[in-house]
This record gives structure tokens, sequence and C-alpha cells, in this order.
């Protein structure tokens, strides 16, 4: 059975008197430990279909099922509990809190769980320390660079240990050499870790470090496959 | 409501916009501390004019007599005072003062005879100087602790007012509000240096009976023994004189009730104002928290954290300067040659905290309100 079970899947919302339907009655499957990368046009529905299955936004259609728990039923506290145990989630401009360092940063989702303080503390460090942004836990994000912050960014939707992690363009507003970087960091986690990784992405290069990459048009897959990864290219040589 | 560990986060929050921040603690700090003000007016003249079961003081004024000025009783009553059924103690008391209407600074002085000095001397506590001093020397004068540290009187200096000049002999402290406010000086000295006196002549009698539970009687029975004289009396009880005499007072006080509640308003409209304006600027951060596993239940008690955060600090700021300045200034209202203390006693103190509070929780409701139920989705589409 697959970690994330879409059957017929599909979102539409009123705007003025019409109808727009970002997601219409698409089926997907992705197992534990995959690599997905969602790619298509503007309005394709690769960000709904990601908030979606983060659990930040509800299904009008359809059926969503992730770990066997279909979401769509779940009340909005119960949603909530699910994300935190459940989601990490990377939005392309990182999304951290102003006033907070990168630790306490990093720390927030934690607060949520009842745990020791040293244990979240350790939590927290070893988070820090897997994105390489150790060195910087006192740092608040207006002194970080843009690939710093998206790496605190990464240690804050990991540090809750979920199984999948979703990725709304994480390189969208990074150079290129921290957009390998964070790309190369994100494959780790996949590999090294087992996290289950559905990242939105324009870029065919990121697409690249999938395992596997799925276009979207119009809410609907067009073109499902599997890839070569640039990870595994980068891997063998 | 919240977890410790979420206070941090909260402060934060709350330091996020310094300047804004400063400005509202800044406003409900002048708020309370006029609140808390008000309030320990309220308190004073609750304490002064309150009659409670254990009250067993009379005053005997002249009828239809208002003013210490006017009040004038031949000083041999007294002998028929005490033979009246159920008094126990009588002290008659000239009274002078320098200013008949209601005032914050005026000096009372109350002439005695020397001999009801122990029966007055019981509910005192002697600060500075000594009562022999006093009963060794015709202009002595024991001072009240509020009027000695209202106008900086120490033991050996002497004053005037109203014409009459007096030797401070003892500081004194004690429970009852108008001895706070007072000089007690010699009967005898009192009715001759005073203007408008005259040897044999009083202002009231301090009457004291033997059971509480009988005091209407004892001083319907006075009034009745003097009935027919040309001077006749009217007796209350102490605080349902100071009741009747500081009427004034007791109206301008019940009006700063109305000051009171405004200021509470003022705050609450401060605070809601901040916590809106904050709450409007961080619709994609909630939406974020949200999307972490922040509940929309916690978000709202994070939002209504930080209206009592920043009421608290400013109710604290606000009571600690009513502290000061009341404590310092040692107010009293006085009229008719009646005190009304004003004072920030820690049940008001604690009252005005506990407002602060409830009124940073009320501002936090609405935005606390509209932030938990939005929609994540729809948050990152808006901004």
């Amino acid at each position: 059975m697959a970690l994330i079970e879409c059957r017929s899947l599909t979102k539409a919302y009123k705007r003025g008197s019409g109808t727009i339907t970002p997601l219409h009655e698409l089926d997907l499957d992705v197992e534990s430990g995959d690599f997905l990368a969602l790619m298509g046009p503007s309005g394709s529905g690769k960000t709904t279909l990601l908030n979606l299955i983060a659990g930040i936004d509800r299904p009008t259609g359809g059926e969503l099922c992730i770990d066997g728990a279909d979401i769509a039923t779940l009340s909005r506290s119960r949603l909530a509990d699910w994300r935190s145990e459940n989601i990490g989630y990377i939005f392309q401009l990182y999304n951290l809190v102003p006033v907070l360092t990168a630790y306490e940063n990093v720390e927030l989702p934690l607060l949520l769980h009842r745990m020791p303080g040293r244990e979240r503390h350790e939590r927290v460090r070893t988070a820090l320390r897997l994105v390489g942004i150790a060195d910087r836990h006192d740092h608040y994000p207006r002194q970080l660079s843009g690939g710093q912050e998206q790496r605190v960014a990464i240690a804050r939707a990991i540090v809750t240990d979920p199984r999948i992690i979703v990725a709304d363009e994480p390189t969208g507003d990074l150079d290129a050499e921290s957009a390998t970087a964070i790309m190369q960091l994100l494959t780790r986690l996949n590999r090294e870790l087992n996290k289950t990784l559905i990242m939105v992405t324009h870029d065919a290069k990121c697409a690249g470090y999938a395992r596997r990459a799925l276009h979207l048009e119009k809410g609907r897959l067009v073109e499902p496959g599997r890839i070569g990864s640039e990870a595994e290219q980068e891997a063998a040589a | 409501m919240i977890a410790p560990r979420y206070i941090p986060v909260v402060f934060k929050q709350v330091w996020r916009h310094r300047t804004r921040s400063m400005l509202t603690i800044a406003g409900v700090t002048v708020a309370m501390f006029l609140f808390i003000a008000v309030q320990a007016l309220q308190k004073g003249v609750h304490d002064a004019t309150s009659i409670t079961a254990a009250d067993q003081t009379l005053v005997v004024y002249r009828e239809n007599r208002f003013c210490p000025a006017t009040s004038r009783l031949p000083e041999r009553y007294l002998e028929r005072i005490v033979r009246v059924p159920g008094v126990a103690e009588v002290i008659p008391m000239k009274v002078v003062v320098n200013n008949c209407r209601a005032a914050l600074d005026v000096i009372t002085y109350r002439g005695v005879p020397a001999e009801d000095l122990t029966l007055l001397g019981r509910r005192w506590v002697v600060t500075a100087g000594s009562l022999e001093n006093w009963k060794g020397r015709a202009d002595a004068a024991i001072v009240g602790e509020h009027l000695a540290a209202r106008r900086g009187f120490k033991v050996g200096e002497s004053f005037d007012s109203s014409g009459v000049t007096v030797n401070i002999a003892a500081i004194i402290r004690s429970d009852e509000p108008q001895d706070q406010n007072v000089a007690y000086v010699h009967l005898p000295f009192l009715q001759q240096a005073a203007a408008g006196g005259g040897v044999g002549v009083v202002t009231q009698f301090s009457v004291k009976v033997a059971d509480p539970t009988r005091l209407e009687q004892v001083g319907k029975a006075i009034d009745d023994e003097f009935r027919t004289e040309s001077e006749p009396t009217t007796t209350r009880s102490e605080k349902a004189f100071v009741a009747q005499a500081g009427q004034d007072i007791v109206e301008i006080v019940g009006f700063t009730r109305l000051l009171g509640w405004g200021c509470l308003a003022a705050v609450l409209a401060l605070v809601a104002n901040a916590i809106v304006l904050s709450v409007q600027d961080r619709i994609k951060e909630h939406a974020v928290l949200q999307t972490l596993g922040f509940g929309s239940g916690l978000i709202a008690r994070l939002i209504i954290a930080e209206g009592v955060v920043i009421g608290l600090i400013g109710g604290v700021l606000g009571a600690a300067l009513a502290v000061g300045v009341v404590g310092y200034g040692r107010f009293s209202i006085s009229a008719e040659g009646l005190s009304v203390n004003v004072s920030a006693s820690p049940r008001v103190i604690l009252t005005g905290l506990a407002i602060a509070a409830g009124v940073g929780i009320l501002a936090g409701l609405a935005p606390a309100w509209q932030a938990g139920r939005r929609e994540i989705a729809q948050c990152f589409r808006a901004v």
C-alpha cells in the first residue's frame, strides 16, 4: 500500500461568479521513501496538490489517504496535530519568524510536543548540525543569507522527524550555488534518512535530483514517469 | 492558559514592534495609574464612612450646623452626657480648621482636655517625641503622621495655622483616618488662641458607648437630653457624621468612579488596537505556525497572552506609580475638619492588576478569534 494515495482528488473554489478547479480528479500514489518532483506551469495545480497532501488545505472531492488515514475527514484540531507529527513543510521564501533566532525557529515545532527541555535542545542541535548551520544557531533570520535561511527552514521541517517532507520551490529564491547545496541536502534527507519528499519546482535541474517527476497541467497529471536523477549521476561521478 | 515554554515566544512578539508596544504600555500605565488612584480615593471614602457593627463612637454636634466654625456647644454639657445611660467615655473637643471647604492640604486643630489624652492615646503609636512633652507645655501639639509627612513637620518645630502657633511635641500613627491628619492641642489653649472661640465653648463631643449595638439609642437619648436647650444637639455615629459632613467629598469621589471606568475603556481600546495591528501584520506568520501544527486555539491563546502581557506590564507600572505618588504625597481630602485618606492598599493594587490582565484578555479576544479561524491556504494566497 502506498504511503500517499490520491483518488479522483479534486479541489475547486468559487471566485466571483465562477468556479476555479486547480485540481481535477487526480489519481496519484507515492510510496514511502519516494522523492517526487511536481512540475508544470503556473496555475497547473502543483502547489494546491502539495497543500492538500500537507493537510493545510482540504479537497472538495475524491479521497486522500496518507498512511491509511483519510485526512480530509479529520477535524481542524486533529488535522493540526496530524501535521505536527507527519509533515515537514519547506517554503520558497523560508517563512522563518523574524523575531526568533535560528535555534528558536527550529525549536518552534517541538514546542507542540511534550518532552523534557534537554531532549528538545538535543533535537534542535542535531537538526541544525545536520543542515550545516549549527554555528549560526543564535543568528536572527535577517543576519543570515538566503541559503542559510533555507537551511534553517529545512532544520525546522525535519526536527520533529516527520515521515513526509513537502517543499514548495525550495530553491526558487536562491542563487545557483545555494540551490545546488539545498538540493544535495534534500537528497541526503531522502537517501540517508528515508524521508518521503514531495517537491514543487519549475527548475528541471532541481527536478533531476528527484527519483521521479510528474507534470501537471490544468489540474491533471499529464506525464507521469521515472527519470534518471542528477543526484545519481553525481553519485556515480 | 498557555504552557510556560511558549512564554518567551509571547514576549518576543510583544517586543517585536518596540515603539508601538512601548507607547501602548505607556498609555496603559497612565490609565492604570489614574484607575488605581481613583480606587484609592474610593477606598478612603469607604473606610471613613462605612458603618460597621464594631463602631462605638458617637459625635455630638450642634443641631443644624455642619461646619466647625458654627457648631458651638457649651463645655458644661459634658457632665450631662456622661450621665446618659450607655455612655462609657466623653471627650469634649474644639475643632479649628484653616479651610472649611474641601481641600487637599488642610490643617485641623483639635483641642482636647489633657486628662483625656489617655483615652485617645490608646489608639496611637508615637513615632517621634513623647506624649509627656505635650502634657508639659501649653502650646504643644501632637501631630498625625500624614500631616507631619505632608508638611515636613518635625518634633520641636513650631508652625502657625489659622492664627494659632503651636510647638510639635510628638508625631503619632493611628488607624483612624481623622487622627492621621490633625494636630491635637490643649483645649484651654485653643479656646483662648483661636478666633471665634471662647472659654467654655466646644465644637463637639466625642462619645464612646459601652455597647455598639445600642449606638443609635444612646445618640437619641443624648439629643433628647438637650432638645429644650437653646443649643440643641444632633448625635450620629462618627462615620455617619463624616459621611454627612463630608457629603461634598463623597459626591465628588462618587463621580470619579466614572473616570475610573473611563480609564479602563481607554486601556481596552489601546491594547485592542495594538493587538489588532500586530495580528494584521502577521497573517502569513500565523499561517506558517498553523502549517507547523499549531492549532487555532493555541494561536488564539498566544495572541490573548500578548494582550495580557501588555496589560500586566502597564498595570504593574501604573500601580507602582500610583503607590509612589499616593505614598509620597500622603494625600487626604478634608472638608469641615474631617479627613478622607487616599491610600493604595494591597487589595486596591491587586484588583487593579487583575483588571489590567482582564482587559488584556478582552482586548485580545476578537483578533485572536479572527486569527484562529483563518484558513491556512487562503492566508498564503492573500499575502
